[in-house]
């Protein structure tokens, strides 16, 4: 900076205008300052484009999501399991997505990915899990109990020790995915399957 | 050619009454602004009394600021320097005075009737009706003084000052009139013809361009006048100036949604604020630049004059908030910011910084002008430069400090991001309480600085001879062919391109799948066509620009053009598909007379002002307050409360969330609730009785409006009121509170208790669960 020293005409050309006095150059914009204007005006676009265009999840989707990550999260940390939990659990689309990557890999075998077994293919080994019809019971820890223990004698493996409580609590949220809270529960006596039972069904 | 010679002698007597007005309203705006900082540490300072109360005197501090410091400030600014700039005297002593007298009489119609309740409950538009009819017209008759001495100007080409001006005039009429729509009730009370979110919508359009165009526009012309004065050099750059004016007032209207970021607001609004806000960056840094260029050569004269320090340190702050204003606009930092004190810093950067400080230079400048006699003491005016900065950066720091530790502690989780980390709100509160205490500090400082100013300006004055300035002009007829007609005005290339691309940029936003494509090719075309013509022929653009200049009217109309373009886009198709039949998922259920009344109080007592009704599509906002707000639950509130800060908790969803003795309590008092709490207490609403007179008009008001009430007669309402109240202090007895149904706490607690009830709606699709 130079005190006392102002610019030689010849630096820039002054309008030749003067209001009241004053007076102005014409000076180039900065090149910074245009890059920011332009800069701005693209990132814009683009932002546009992006949220637009190629639409992804909506805020309220987004935070949908993450709450239910979070209630997800909040049943890892509930020791005493009840029917209620589950069922609330079988309402959360973390918990019942887990349950169904477990149950593709697991269960799909015997009960097919329609869950529907028998019903869908009478040669397939496990029963339909979607009706109201239940073997062994069809409340929700029932359902935890059976899959724990298993029924060595049809066919159902016992799963207890080979996935672990998480994993079949998630089973069962995603198995009563399919099903509605107070929907009637038929017994069905356990002698009900005409077919002969496969002594030993080889689960993988 | 004819050529007389004339002397004009300006009309200065208007611009020394305005400065003076300007002093006297700052000193008493920024007062009533440090009680009410106090008022936040200390509860007792409300006095227990109402009209003493926060709600009622922070809305005071605000249209005070606003409208009579920087009001009158910018009248005298603007009246001072187009008289010089266009030479020619203001058009009309008479509408000069009324001008004045007016504004004043408006100011004081203001300080009045907010202390005592009355209010429209919208931010910086809290007026009653009345009075806004009076801005109205008062606004009008400021355009025709100003409109009419630019037709009789003498100096046939348009200074960059002027195109500000016009902005700044056409604009805020249309903001004003738009956002002041209602339909009375009584005399002194309105409900607003939009409501919900058009209401949000409508309102942060208007409120986010109060602060462009009454803040900014007219202080950045007064800037192209005294800074160049001050400093006797020469304007930087004319060619910035066009590209930021022009850039500044289009963009500008586009970004009022940043106000309702992670709100219900529709996406793509959302969207539009935060890019636009982004795009406004470089417009508003173009006027810094040319403020602070104009100063090269002239630096060294900060040393000693105090004028050119104020304006330096003002045009920086204006630098400094319009580089935080697009950042805060950003949606995630937003989501930390937005109802903290990081906002207030940055309003108080613009407005003590940007506002105050040029008017403390401006007014220092026109003093020994305007009473021909030296500033009493320059030693005075540069203690209160020192004392007003110190007093900002305290301000400024103290409540960015207090904005995120605030937001932080809001949005912190624990145990995985599962649960708040801090669940208790008044833990967050208290943690911040050092800094609001250095907030009263700062904005303390900054107002001893200004009653320097006052005083200053006071010994100067007294005993000074006012004198007015004049001019000797040769009057010379401008060539009829230089100024522009109709074809001029809209057939050449600035004004084809702009609109051209304009009118694809919107087929791109709202165009379906195949429109889409179209529009964005169609602004890509234009863009790049218009650069090559522009390349090509930029002496033909600069030709034809010079020609606008001397023509008034034109330059009036494209501005309007560019300053309508954004609201319209924006508001239009808010106000014609987010009506209550179209919202999905839920819709509000229409408050009972009672609950009615008690919103009503509710608006009266400012609680909007600490205290939200909006649940953001965010964790921490839902975890601490419930499920998120949906548009349709506020689609029938006229004024919409979605608030926009929050000194206390949300209450979108308090309705049923304590029992009704809960409020008795805590209205009463707070403390005896919440420990450490610093709402204040509200002892009339127990003896005060419930204007239950007025509901039948206000209900068939609302009824105009759209809200589906039956045609009660004014005994149906009654007997609703009735019982509805017995239930309240049924319950409050029960309870052991004894109070009488008429009072007003009984209302607001059934308000209160009204928040978050909706009923669900399902059109198409499957039902919700």
């Amino acid at each position: 900076m130079t005190p006392n020293n102002p610019p030689s005409p010849a630096e820039a050309p002054l309008r030749p205008h003067s209001f009241d006095g004053i007076q102005e150059y014409d000076k180039r914009l900065p090149n910074w300052w245009l890059l920011t204007f332009y800069g701005a005006i693209v990132f814009g676009i683009v932002c546009w484009l992006r949220t637009q265009h190629f639409a992804g999840p909506d805020d309220a989707a987004q935070l949908r999501a993450e709450l239910a990550r979070i209630e997800a999260a909040k049943f890892a940390s509930v020791s005493s399991l009840d029917d209620a939990t589950l069922w609330k659990m079988s309402r959360n689309p973390v918990v019942v997505a887990s349950g169904r990557a477990t149950f593709s890999t697991t269960c799909v075998g015997c009960h097919l990915a329609s869950l529907r077994g028998k019903d869908e293919n009478p040669q397939a080994i496990g029963v339909n899990l979607t009706d109201q019809i239940w073997i062994h019971g069809g409340r929700p820890m029932e359902i935890n109990s059976t899959i724990n223990t298993g029924v060595p004698a049809k066919g159902m493996p016992t799963w207890g020790p080979i996935l672990g409580p998480k994993k079949i609590t998630e089973l069962v949220a995603y198995v009563l995915s399919y099903h509605q809270e107070g929907e009637p529960v038929i017994a069905a006596p356990s002698t009900a399957p005409a077919v002969p039972a496969p002594v030993a069904g080889t689960p993988k | 050619m004819s050529e007389r010679k004339i002397t004009i002698e300006y009309n200065d007597r208007i611009v020394r009454q305005f400065m003076l007005a300007s002093i006297f309203w700052g000193a008493v705006g920024m007062l009533v602004g440090v009680v009410v900082a106090s008022q936040l540490n200390f509860w007792q300072l409300n006095f227990k009394t109402a009209w003493l109360t926060f709600g009622r005197l922070r809305p005071l501090h605000t249209n005070a600021v606003i409208f009579a410091f920087v009001g009158n400030m910018m009248f005298a600014g603007v009246y001072y320097s187009t008289q010089r700039l266009v030479k020619a005297r203001l058009a009309s002593d008479i509408l000069s005075r009324i001008h004045f007298w007016g504004w004043q009489l408006i100011i004081v119609a203001a300080a009045i009737t907010l202390p005592l309740g009355l209010t429209r409950g919208k931010e910086y538009a809290e007026l009653i009706w009345p009075i806004n009819l009076a801005v109205a017209v008062i606004w009008v008759i400021f355009a025709i003084n100003f409109f009419w001495t630019l037709a009789r100007r003498h100096e046939p080409s348009l200074y960059v000052a002027i195109w500000f001006y016009i902005a700044t005039i056409i604009t805020v009429a249309m903001l004003y009139i738009v956002n002041h729509l209602s339909i009375p009730t009584s005399f002194t009370h309105s409900y607003p013809l939009f409501g919900g979110v058009q209401d949000a919508l409508v309102q942060w359009w208007y409120g986010h361009n109060a602060v462009a165009f009454f803040l900014t526009t007219p202080i950045l012309g007064i800037m192209y006048y005294f800074v160049p004065k001050a400093a006797e050099r020469p304007v930087y750059s004319y060619r910035l100036s066009v590209i930021h004016f022009w850039s500044l007032v289009f963009v500008y209207i586009w970004a009022g949604p940043h106000h309702l970021l992670n709100t219900a607001l529709p996406g793509w609004l959302q969207m539009l604020g935060m890019t636009f806000s982004l795009m406004l960056w470089a417009p508003s840094w173009g006027g810094m630049l040319n403020g602070l260029l104009t100063l090269r050569g002239a630096w060294h004269k900060l040393r000693t004059d105090p004028v050119l320090k104020f304006f330096a340190a003002g045009v920086t702050f204006y630098g400094m908030a319009t580089f935080e204003g697009p950042l805060l606009a950003i949606k995630s930092v937003n989501a930390l910011a937005h109802y903290t004190d990081w906002i207030i810093a940055h309003v108080h950067a613009g407005t003590l910084g940007w506002n105050g400080f040029m008017a403390a230079g401006m007014f220092y400048w026109l003093a020994p002008r305007l009473w021909n006699k030296p500033l009493y003491s320059q030693a005075l005016a540069n203690l209160h430069f020192w004392i007003g900065l110190t007093g900002i950066l305290l301000y400024v720091a103290a409540m960015w400090t207090s904005g995120i530790t605030q937001g932080l502690m809001l949005n912190a989780t624990t145990e995985n991001g599962t649960v708040l980390a801090y669940p208790n709100f008044l833990d967050t509160l208290n943690s911040i309480r050092p800094m609001m205490l250095m907030r009263v500090v700062g904005g303390g400082l900054y107002l001893a600085g200004w009653l320097m100013l006052a005083y200053n300006i006071f010994r100067t004055v007294r005993g000074a001879q006012p004198v007015n300035g004049t001019v000797e002009v040769f009057v010379v007829e401008t060539k009829a062919e230089e100024r522009l007609g109709f074809r001029g005005t809209f057939f050449n290339p600035p004004v084809v391109f702009s609109i051209l691309g304009t009118i694809f940029a919107c087929t791109w936003l709202f165009g379906n799948d195949f429109l889409k494509l179209v529009g964005l090719f169609g602004t890509a075309f234009w863009v790049l066509l218009a650069w090559a013509h522009f390349e090509g022929r930029n002496r033909q653009w600069g030709v034809w620009y010079d020609r606008l200049l001397v023509s008034a009217l034109p330059f009036t109309v494209l501005t309007l053009l560019a300053v309508v373009a954004g609201g319209m886009i924006q508001i239009i198709p808010t106000v014609v598909v987010n009506r209550a039949e179209n919202v999905e998922d839920r819709r509000q259920i229409p408050y009972t007379p009672l609950e009615l009344a008690g919103r009503d109080l509710y608006i009266r007592e400012g609680c909007y002002l600490c205290h939200s009704q909006m649940i953001r599509t965010l964790v921490p906002d839902v975890l601490r307050y419930g499920d998120y707000s949906r548009l349709g639950e506020s689609i029938y509130d006229h004024p919409f409360q979605w608030g926009s800060k929050r000194n206390g908790p949300d209450l979108a969803r308090v309705g049923g969330k304590y029992p009704d003795v809960w409020h008795y309590r805590h209205l009463e008092d707070p403390r005896s609730i919440s420990a450490g709490s610093n709402m204040p207490c509200f002892p009339w609403l127990i003896t005060q009785s419930t204007d239950v007179a007025a509901l039948p008009s206000k209900i068939s008001v609302q009824r105009m409006l759209g809200v589906p009430y039956p045609a009660w007669t004014p005994a149906e309402i009654q007997s609703r009121v009735d019982t509805q109240a017995k239930e309240v202090t049924q319950r409050l007895r029960a309870d052991g509170v004894y109070i009488a149904p008429d009072r007003e706490i009984v209302a607001l607690i059934a308000y209160l208790q009204k928040l978050g009830k909706y009923e669900s709606i399902a059109p198409k699709g499957p039902v919700a669960p």
